[in-house]
């Protein structure tokens, strides 16, 4: 009780002298702040609505990306995530399974879409690329935990009827996960949209290109247009997976 | 070793011992053998390691010392599908994947005759399809076939558990507390016809049961393991005759 007590403050205190440290106490810049904040929200009304044709196509284009780059990372996270499923395999190959993905998930999208305009040239090809990339190495360790922990009695009833491991992937191990791979791959896409839609800052298609250039120009008023497509979008690809959800899990047939 | 020098045991433990950890064991020089088309019901309080010794025998853990035979051959020297053709295990929660339907269920009593291409993209010979409908129906709950077991009675997930160990053709089916969650007349019921699947299937079965009565009904002999070791073996009405000991937790 006592040493709960004890790092509670310790913790308070870190915090106070980080805050500190960050310029979270300097007034009179916050103060700025919230002035600043007043003029920018007078810049950004009204929304310039004559852009909307130039930014429904940069939309898409982010829309596409983010759908296509979750689909084909959801794909490879597959073999990644099982491979890295210690019930199954060796520790040394669900290791190194769980390695890579641990070294894919390490670099930021952002930083993965830089490499694929590398790659593959300026454009959206790249920034699909850059999704997929990050979506692997986040799905691959997500789903390498769930399958892990598929309940141990319904792998041995199954494996003592003379099943391979492939098959106890098939009929044991993904169907008990259904749920949560659904849930885990439209969580993926609601992400990737949002983070697809600064893509364009480092030249990987998209919105991104769009919003950096009004940014750069001060020109508020499109950016506001910009910003509230955005969140249209992300609203839409929530009411698409509340849909998702209530109508696939707990009566997901796997087969 | 054969009985009669005809009929072989269906399984046999030679002396054995098991410890999860260092030697902490388990289950300590234990010796039974199962008649071939007998029913075989292992009582004890909780703890004692039934269900530790229905694995052993079930070949699903390795025992340290001494050796499990299945009709006369060690399990430890046979490969899964071969074991898997010889004995069928069902575990106490059934194992069953919850959000297939029953039939998926039953079919995969069938994984280890069919190779991993054809299981891959989930299509099963016909005839193994008609068989497992045929195990459901004897069990039956045919009409339920499509339904997902998430949504099935506890009564119903047993019958479904049952008819994959069917589908399996094992000759031996080794059972942990069966229907032990079931009241008693349903209970009853379903080892009614688990007794006629096993006579017309010509299958020894072996399960642990914590209540007298259906251990009774079920049982054409009965096994306590006490302290490690088998105290005792019961055939038939004597177990309440001359029993002094309490199999309830």
């Amino acid at each position: 009780m006592k040493s709960t007590l004890l790092l509670l403050i310790a913790t308070a205190l870190f915090l106070l002298a980080v805050l500190g440290h960050l310029g979270f106490f300097d007034w009179e810049r916050l103060a700025r702040g919230f002035r600043n904040l007043g003029i920018l929200g007078r810049d950004l009304i009204p929304p310039d609505i004559g852009i909307l044709p130039t930014a429904a196509a940069a939309l898409w284009e982010t829309v596409e990306m983010s759908f296509a780059g979750t689909l084909l990372g959801f794909l490879a996270s597959f073999p990644l995530s099982i491979l890295g499923t210690r019930r199954l395999f060796s520790p040394w190959l669900s290791g190194f399974a769980r390695f890579v993905a641990a070294g894919i998930r390490t670099i930021p999208v952002l930083l993965w879409a830089i490499v694929f305009v590398i790659l593959v040239g300026l454009g959206p090809l790249a920034g699909t690329f850059g999704i997929a990339a990050y979506t692997v190495g986040y799905l691959a360790k997500i789903y390498a935990d769930l399958f892990e922990g598929t309940d141990p009695e319904i792998l041995e009833a199954v494996k003592s009827t003379g099943a391979s491991k492939l098959q106890l992937v098939r009929f044991v191990i993904i169907p008990e996960a259904a749920n949560a791979i659904l849930a885990q791959v439209l969580f993926m896409l609601e992400y990737n949209i949002r983070a697809s839609s600064i893509l364009g800052f480092v030249g990987a298609g998209g919105l991104g290109f769009v919003i950096q250039i009004y940014l750069q120009s001060l020109d508020y008023r499109r950016l506001a247009t910009v910003l509230l497509l955005v969140l249209v979008v992300v609203l839409a690809m929530d009411g698409l997976s509340a849909w998702l959800r209530k109508h696939f899990l707990l009566s997901t047939q796997a087969s | 070793m054969t009985h009669n020098g005809s009929a072989p045991y269906a399984l046999q433990a030679d002396r054995i011992w098991f410890a999860y950890r260092n030697h902490n064991w388990v289950l300590r020089d234990i010796s039974l053998s199962i008649p071939a088309g007998k029913h075989t019901v292992i009582m004890g309080p909780s703890g004692t390691g039934k269900t530790t010794l229905l694995r052993v025998l079930a070949g699903i853990l390795r025992s340290n010392e001494g050796r499990v035979s299945v009709f006369g051959q060690p399990t430890q020297e046979l490969d899964r599908r071969h074991l898997s053709s010889l004995i069928g295990y069902i575990p106490q929660q059934l194992g069953l994947v919850r959000n297939l339907s029953a039939l998926d269920n039953v079919l995969m009593g069938a994984l280890g005759r069919i190779g991993d291409g054809q299981a891959l993209l989930g299509l099963f010979p016909r005839d193994e399809i008609e068989k497992a409908q045929a195990a459901l129906d004897m069990m039956g709950i045919a009409h339920k076939s499509s339904e997902q077991v998430f949504h099935m009675s506890g009564g119903e997930r047993q019958r479904v558990a049952i008819a994959r160990t069917l589908l399996q053709h094992p000759r031996v089916v080794v059972a942990d507390e069966f229907a032990s969650d079931l009241d008693l007349a349903l209970a009853s019921e379903i080892l009614a016809r688990i007794r006629r699947a096993a006579e017309k299937e010509n299958i020894t079965f072996i399960m642990s049961m914590h209540r007298f009565g259906l251990a009774r009904q079920f049982g054409d002999e009965v096994l306590a393991l006490q302290n490690a070791e088998i105290v005792r073996g019961f055939i038939g009405n004597e177990i309440l005759e001359t029993e002094q000991f309490d199999p309830t937790p």
